[in-house]
C-alpha cells in the first residue's frame, strides 16, 4: 500500500515536470501553481480512494472529482457551494472559458499572458494528462505508455514554435518520465518482498549483473542511433543543420504549405475589405519621415492566364540587421534614412507584415518573422500579424525621372526578366502597348506612355463596383469599359508593361490614409490599396501607382509618376504636408541583376543565393560521411593488420647483453641465456603465440584459456590441422616456443617462428569456409572481443564504483535511519 | 645406518644420467607391469618427489606387484608390513625391549626403518595402528620413549588398499590420507598388456628375479636434480589457484591442504624432470591434479548424492581454471564462475 501511494505521488510529480515545456508557452508562472494545485487535488484523489481500496474505475472517478473540484476552485464562476463545490453554473462557466479559450488561442501568440480561458484549458489538459498517468501507472502498472500522454504536453509547445523549443524543458519532463520508469519497477521488485541478492545485500545496492550490462550498452547504443541517424539522413538535415547554419530558415513559404503566405488572395482581401461598410483600424504607423510612400505588405508577380498570384516567399530570419542595400550612387537618386513603428491592431490578421520599403533593420519581431529581400516581403508561416508591434529603420530612395530614364533595357536572357515579364498571350492588349510605346526610347518612357494612358483624359474613372479579377479577359474587359479601382489599374499597367518586357508586378499596402496625428498614421481598411513596381536596371523596383488619386485617400505621387489627373482632380484627403514637388517618396527596392544571375531557373526568382550556394556541398559531405564510415568499419581490419605486423617484427632490444661467461656455468647445470637475446626470444614467442590465439579466434576455432599452450598446440594437431603436417609441426613448435617462454628458465632461440606462423594460418584459411575467411579479414573476432571485452570491463567497473558510492552515500539516507528507528 | 647429507650427495647429477637412471628403473619396473607405463612413471615421481604412494585398486590388478617391483628395482633397504586388524603400533614403528646383558633398554626399530616401505592392505589395519605411520611419513623421525629416530633418505611409504571390499576395513583418516603425496589407479591391462603378461609371468614369476638397476645413492642424486627444477611464478601461481578452487569449490566439504599445494609442486618437479625438462609446466599439474589432490578432498553430501567423484571434481575444475600467464585478463577468458566472487562490496548490515 504505501508504495502504491509512493507511485502515485511519484505519478503526479513526473506529470508536472513532464508540463515543464508549457513554461514556454505562458509569460508567468501562474500557470504552473494552478497545475500543482490540481495535480494535488487529483493525486490525493487518487490516493484516498486507494485507501479504501476501491476498484479502478471507481479510483478514475475519484480523480476526475478531484480535478473537478481543483477547476472550481480555480476558476469560480461565483456560484459555488462552499467555493468548491460546482453548481451548473460553474459548468457554463468552463464552457464559456472552454469556448473562450479557442478564440484566445487565435488572438494571443506566443508568449501568452495570463488570460483564464488559457489557463483553463491548461490546467484542465494537465489535470486530465496527471489522471491517465496515474490510472496507467498505478491503476494498469503500464508506466511505459504513459510517456504518451506526457508527450501530448510536450507537443504543445512544438506546435506553436516554428523553429525548435528549449531542450531544457524536455529533458526534465524525461527525467519525470524515467523517474517514473524507475520507481514502478523498484516497487514491482518490492511487491515480492526483500530482493534476495545471495549475501545478504540489499535491494537497493545497485549490482553489475550481465543483464543490467546489457541494457547499458543497449541504452547506450540506442541514444548514439537516434543523435546520429537524424544527422545522416539528408531529408531531416536540411531542417537540424539549416537551423544552426546561417539562420536559413527549413522550408519557408512553399506554395503548398498550410498557412502559408504563399496561399493568401490578396486582391479577394482587397476587395473585400475596401467594400466593407463598416470602418475599422487596421495599422497604426509612426515615423521620422515627412510624407512617405505606402506601407506596403505584399506582392503579386506570378502572372497566369487566371490573373496575379502570389508567390511563396522565401527568406531569411527577419531579426536584427539585415544586409545593407547595395549602395547606388547615380545622379538623381536620393537616399535618405528613417525610422518608423508599426503597430498592427487586433483587426488584421494575416501572415504578413506591413512596413516601408527598403528596410535596414527589424526590432521586436520575435523569431518566428521572416524576410524575403527579393519580394520584400516580412512573413511568418506560424505567426500572424494580430497585435503586432515592431519597429523598423528603412531607406527612402527618390528618383528623378532623368535617373530613370537613363536606365538602360535589360537583357533578355537575364532570369529576372525572362520571369517577371511573362504574360498570358492577349493579342489585344499587346497591340495597346505596341501602339502606345511605339516611338518611345529609354525603358521609362515606356512606362510613363502606358502609365499615362491611365489618365482621365482617356476615360478611366475610379469605381468600386467592378468585376473583380485580373486574368486577361478582365484586363480587357478593364481597358474597354475604363472603370475599375486600385486592383484593375495596378494590374493592368503591370500587365501592360511587362507585355513591353519591362519586370513589373502588383505590390499591396496601405495609403497614407487621412487621420494623422503628429508623426502617427492610423490606417484603416478603406486604406487598403494596390500598386504597380517596376523593375529598372541599376536602380531596382520603382513604384507607379495608375489609380486616379481621387478615388484613394490618402494617395500620394512622385516625381517620376506625377498625378496625371492633376488639374481635374485636387486631393485633399491628402494630409496639409502634402507638397507635390518635394522629394516624393517611392519604394524601390534593390537588387542588381547581376545578383539575380545566380537565382535558378525554377520560376523563384526570390530563391536566394544561400541555398544555391549550399547545394553543391551535399555530395562533399555525402562523400565524407561514406568515407567515415567505411573508415570506421575499416578499423577492427587496420588495428588487427596493425597487431600483426608488430608482433610480425623482431621484438626490440631491452636490456644490453649479459651473457655469463662459460667458465662460471655450474657442470651439470644447462646453460641459462641471460640478457637481450632470452627476453627478446621470450618476447618473440609472446608475440607469436598471442598472434596464433588471435588467428584462431578469428577462423572460429576454439581457444580455451584453461589450456596450457603445449595442450593447444595438441588439440590444433589432433582436430584441425589434421591433413597439413607441416602446419601442424608449426602449430607445435609455436606451442613450445610459448611454453619455453612462460615457464622456462631459458626460452627457444633461433626457431623460425614468423615461418610457423605463416604456415598455420594458411592451413586455418584454407580450411576455413569462405564466410569465415570474409569475417576475418574485415572484422576480425580478435580484435571486436577484445574492445568489447574493454568496454564490458570498463562499465562494469564504472557500475561497481557507483554501487560503491552509493552504498557509502546510504549510510546517510534518512531512509535508513526511519527504518532502523522502526524496526527497534 | 649413516646417511649423506644432501650436500654430501655430490653435484647436479647431468640430464643424460638422470635420464639414464630414471629410465632404467622403470625399464626393470616394467618387466613386471606391463603396459602400465604412466603409472610406473608417476611412482617413481612420487619417490623423487620424496613423497608417499598410495595405491588403491581392486584386488589382482598388480598393486602389491608394483610396490616391490619399484622396491626391488633400487638396491636400498626395503621392509614390507602386511597390515592386519592386530598389527600394533609398535610393530611399525619399533620398541624397546629390556637387555639383561646391558641392562639397559634397547631399541628395536620397526618396519619403517627402512628406505622402501611397502604397506600392503593398509585400511585393513585399525586407526591406531595406522596412525603409527603419521610422524614417520611426514617428519621423517619416529619416537619412541621420548627418543627420536631419524629414518634414511630416501624414505617412501607404498600402501595398497582395497576400495571395494569394505568388509573388516578401516578407511584411512584425513591426516592420514593427506600423507600420501599422490594415489594411483592401477587400472586393468588392456588385452594387449595382458596377452603378454600371460607370455611373461605364465611360467614363472619374473619378480625373484629383477635386479636392482639403481641403489640408495643413486636416488638421492636423483632426488637432488629434481629439487633444481626450475619452477616459474606463473606455474606456482597455478598450483595456488588449483588448490584454492578446491577450497571454493562449491562442491567439496573439505578442501586441499597447503601441505598439498607443496607436495602437488614438488611431484610436478618430479615428473617434469622425468620428462626430460628442467621446468615444470602447468601440464604437468594437471596431470598430477587428481592423483595428489583427489584423494585428500571430501565431497559435499550433495556431490557424494549426485555420485560425483573428488577425481570428477578434480577433472572439472582443472577443465575451468584459466592459467595464470598474464597480469591482464585475456579476453578469451570466461568470467569467473558465480558460485566463488565475493561480493563485490561489503554487505551494508554484518
Amino acid at each position: 500500500m504505501i508504495a502504491h501511494r509512493n507511485l502515485g505521488l511519484v505519478a503526479a510529480a513526473a506529470t508536472l515536470l513532464a508540463a515543464a515545456p508549457l513554461s514556454a508557452i505562458f509569460e508567468r508562472w501562474t500557470w504552473l501553481i494552478q497545475a500543482v494545485i490540481a495535480v494535488a487535488a487529483v493525486a490525493a484523489a487518487a490516493a484516498l480512494a486507494r485507501l479504501g481500496r476501491t476498484p479502478l474505475w471507481a479510483q478514475v472517478l475519484a480523480m476526475l472529482g478531484g480535478l473537478t473540484l481543483a477547476l472550481t476552485w480555480l476558476f469560480p464562476s461565483g456560484e459555488e457551494l462552499l467555493a468548491v463545490l460546482p453548481t451548473p453554473g460553474t459548468f457554463g462557466h468552463f464552457a464559456e472559458l472552454l469556448t473562450g479559450s479557442v478564440e484566445a488561442m487565435r488572438s494571443y501568440g506566443v508568449k501568452v499572458p495570463d488570460v483564464d480561458p488559457l489557463l483553463f484549458v491548461t490546467v484542465l489538459g494537465i489535470g486530465a494528462v496527471a489522471v491517465l498517468v496515474d490510472v496507467l501507472c498505478v491503476g494498469l502498472r503500464r508506466p511505459a505508455l504513459a510517456g504518451l500522454p506526457m508527450l501530448a504536453i510536450y507537443s504543445v509547445p512544438v506546435a506553436v514554435y516554428v523553429d525548435s523549443v528549449p531542450p531544457v524543458p524536455f529533458a526534465i519532463g524525461a527525467a519525470g518520465f524515467l523517474w517514473l520508469l524507475v520507481a514502478d519497477n523498484v516497487d514491482r521488485v518490492r511487491r515480492f518482498g526483500r530482493r534476495f541478492t545471495g549475501d545478504g545485500r540489499d535491494v537497493d545496492v545497485w549490482e553489475a549483473s550481465p543483464l543490467a550490462a546489457a541494457g547499458r550498452r543497449l541504452a547506450v547504443l540506442g541514444l548514439a542511433l537516434a543523435v546520429l541517424v537524424p544527422l545522416a539522413v539528408p531529408g531531416m538535415t536540411v531542417g537540424l543543420m539549416g537551423t544552426l547554419n546561417s539562420g536559413v530558415g527549413s522550408g519557408l513559404g512553399g506554395p503548398g504549405l498550410g498557412a502559408s503566405p504563399g496561399r493568401v488572395d490578396l486582391f479577394a482581401a482587397l476587395s473585400g475589405e475596401l467594400n466593407q461598410s463598416r470602418v475599422t483600424d487596421l495599422v497604426k504607423v509612426t515615423t521620422t519621415e515627412q510624407d512617405p510612400f505606402y506601407l506596403r505588405f505584399g506582392v503579386a508577380d506570378d502572372l497566369r492566364a487566371d490573373g496575379f498570384r502570389v508567390r511563396g516567399p522565401n527568406g531569411q530570419r527577419a531579426t536584427g540587421n539585415l544586409p545593407e542595400p547595395a549602395e547606388r550612387s547615380r545622379p538623381g537618386i536620393e537616399r535618405t534614412r528613417h525610422q518608423a513603428t508599426v503597430e498592427v491592431t487586433r483587426e488584421l490578421n494575416m501572415p504578413l507584415l506591413p512596413f516601408y520599403a527598403e528596410p535596414a533593420s527589424f526590432s521586436d519581431l520575435g523569431n518566428s518573422w521572416f524576410y524575403d529581400p527579393n519580394l520584400q516581403v516580412l512573413f511568418a508561416n506560424r505567426d500572424n500579424s494580430r497585435s503586432k508591434k515592431f519597429s523598423f529603420e528603412y531607406i527612402r530612395s527618390t528618383y528623378t525621372p532623368q535617373a530613370l530614364r537613363s536606365a538602360q533595357p535589360l537583357p533578355a536572357d537575364l532570369p529576372l526578366r525572362r520571369q517577371q515579364t511573362v504574360t498570358p498571350d492577349v493579342p489585344e492588349v499587346r497591340a495597346l502597348v505596341a501602339e502606345l510605346t511605339e516611338g518611345e526610347r529609354t525603358e521609362y518612357d515606356k512606362v510613363r506612355a502606358i502609365y499615362d494612358y491611365f489618365s482621365e483624359d482617356n476615360g478611366f474613372t475610379y469605381q468600386l463596383s467592378t468585376e473583380e479579377g485580373t486574368s486577361g479577359q478582365e484586363i480587357l474587359d478593364f481597358l474597354e469599359n475604363k472603370a475599375g479601382y486600385c486592383q484593375q489599374y495596378a494590374a493592368a499597367l503591370a500587365w501592360m508593361v511587362r507585355d513591353a518586357g519591362i519586370p513589373a508586378r502588383v505590390a499591396f499596402g496601405f495609403t497614407n490614409g487621412n487621420r494623422r496625428s503628429g508623426d502617427t498614421l492610423t490606417l484603416t481598411n478603406r486604406n487598403l490599396h494596390a500598386w504597380t513596381e517596376v523593375y529598372f536596371d541599376q536602380i531596382g523596383w520603382v513604384p507607379f501607382d495608375a489609380t486616379p488619386s481621387y478615388g484613394v485617400p490618402g494617395s500620394t505621387r512622385s516625381a517620376w509618376a506625377p498625378d496625371i489627373d492633376a488639374p481635374e482632380e485636387s486631393t485633399p484627403q491628402t494630409d496639409p504636408t502634402d507638397t507635390p514637388d518635394d522629394a516624393d517618396p517611392s519604394a524601390a527596392p534593390e537588387r542588381g541583376p547581376d545578383q539575380f544571375e545566380a537565382g535558378d531557373e525554377s520560376g523563384a526568382v526570390g530563391g536566394g543565393d544561400t541555398p544555391a550556394r549550399q547545394t553543391p556541398r551535399w555530395p562533399l559531405l555525402t562523400v565524407v560521411g561514406v568515407l567515415v564510415l567505411l573508415l570506421l568499419l575499416a578499423m577492427p581490419a587496420l588495428r588487427r593488420y596493425a597487431l600483426r605486423r608488430r608482433r610480425g617484427r623482431p621484438a626490440p632490444v631491452l636490456r644490453t647483453v649479459d651473457v655469463p661467461d662459460g667458465d662460471s656455468a655450474e657442470p651439470g647445470r644447462p646453460l641459462v641465456l641471460v640478457g637481450a637475446d632470452s627476453d627478446r626470444a621470450r618476447a618473440d614467442a609472446h608475440a607469436a603465440w598471442a598472434e596464433l590465439i588471435d588467428t584462431l579466434v578469428d577462423y572460429r576455432v576454439r581457444v580455451d584459456p584453461t589450456e596450457t599452450p603445449r595442450a593447444t598446440a595438441d588439440r590444433l594437431v589432433r582436430e584441425t590441422l589434421t591433413a597439413d603436417a607441416e602446419a601442424g609441426t608449426a602449430a607445435r613448435l609455436l606451442g613450445r616456443a610459448e611454453e619455453r617462454a612462460r615457464y622456462a628458465r631459458d626460452p627457444l632461440t633461433g626457431e623460425p617462428l614468423p615461418a610457423a606462423l605463416h604456415s598455420v594460418r594458411g592451413a586455418l584459411a584454407g580450411q576455413a569456409d569462405r564466410r569465415t575467411r570474409l569475417i576475418a579479414a574485415a572484422l576480425p573476432p580478435s580484435v571486436l572481443r577484445r574492445w568489447r571485452t574493454t568496454l564490458a570491463d570498463g562499465s562494469e567497473r564504472l557500475v561497481t564504483g557507483v554501487g560503491r558510492l552509493r552504498h557509502r552515500m546510504l549510510r546517510f539516507s534518512p531512509r535508513r535511519l526511519i527504518a532502523q528507528r522502526v524496526s527497534r | 645406518m649413516t646417511q649423506q647429507t644432501w650436500d654430501e650427495v655430490g653435484g647436479l647429477l647431468p640430464y643424460d644420467e638422470f635420464r639414464a637412471a630414471s629410465d632404467a628403473i622403470v625399464a626393470n619396473i616394467e618387466q613386471v607391469i606391463q603396459g602400465k607405463t604412466a603409472t610406473v612413471r608417476l611412482a617413481l615421481a612420487v619417490l623423487l618427489a620424496e613423497g608417499h604412494l598410495l595405491i588403491e585398486d581392486v584386488p589382482g590388478v598388480g598393486k602389491t606387484k608394483l610396490a616391490k617391483a619399484l622396491a626391488r628395482s633400487i638396491d636400498c633397504s626395503v621392509r614390507r608390513i602386511q597390515f592386519t586388524p592386530d598389527l600394533l603400533p609398535s610393530d611399525v614403528t619399533g620398541v624397546s625391549v629390556y637387555n639383561q646383558e646391558t641392562h639397559d633398554f634397547e631399541f628395536r626399530p620397526g618396519a619403517v626403518f627402512a628406505n622402501l616401505v611397502v604397506g600392503d592392505e593398509i585400511n585393513r589395519a585399525s586407526p591406531k595402528t595406522q596412525s603409527a605411520l603419521l610422524e614417520c611419513m611426514e617428519e621423517r623421525q619416529v619416537t619412541v620413549d621420548g627418543v627420536t629416530y631419524q629414518l634414511q633418505t630416501p624414505f617412501m611409504v607404498i600402501a595398497t588398499q582395497n576400495p571395494i571390499e569394505m568388509e573388516g576395513t578401516y578407511p584411512l583418516p584425513e591426516a592420514q590420507r593427506d600423507r600420501f603425496t599422490a594415489r594411483i589407479a592401477m587400472g586393468y591391462p588392456d588385452p594387449t598388456a595382458e596377452l603378454a603378461m600371460l607370455d611373461g609371468h605364465g611360467a614363472v614369476d619374473p619378480l625373484p628375479a629383477l635386479r636392482p638397476v639403481s641403489d640408495a645413492d643413486t636416488v638421492r642424486r636423483l632426488i637432488g636434480h629434481v629439487r633444481q627444477v626450475h619452477v616459474a611464478d606463473a606455474v606456482k601461481q597455478y598450483a595456488v589457484d588449483l588448490v584454492t578452487a578446491t577450497r571454493e569449490s562449491p562442491d567439496l566439504r573439505l578442501g586441499a591442504s597447503p601441505r598439498c599445494t607443496l607436495q602437488l609442486l614438488r611431484t610436478a618437479r618430479a615428473v617434469a624432470a622425468l620428462d626430460g625438462r628442467d621446468y615444470v609446466l602447468p601440464d604437468d599439474l594437471q596431470v598430477l591434479a587428481v592423483p595428489v589432490l583427489a584423494h585428500r578432498l571430501i565431497p559435499t553430501a550433495d556431490a557424494q548424492l549426485a555420485r560425483r567423484t573428488t577425481d570428477a571434481i578434480i577433472a572439472d575444475l582443472v577443465h575451468r581454471l584459466p592459467l595464470p600467464h598474464d597480469r591482464k585478463r585475456s579476453p578469451y577468458e570466461n568470467r569467473p564462475p558465480a558460485g566463488n566472487g565475493r561480493a563485490p562490496f561489503e554487505p551494508r548490515r554484518p
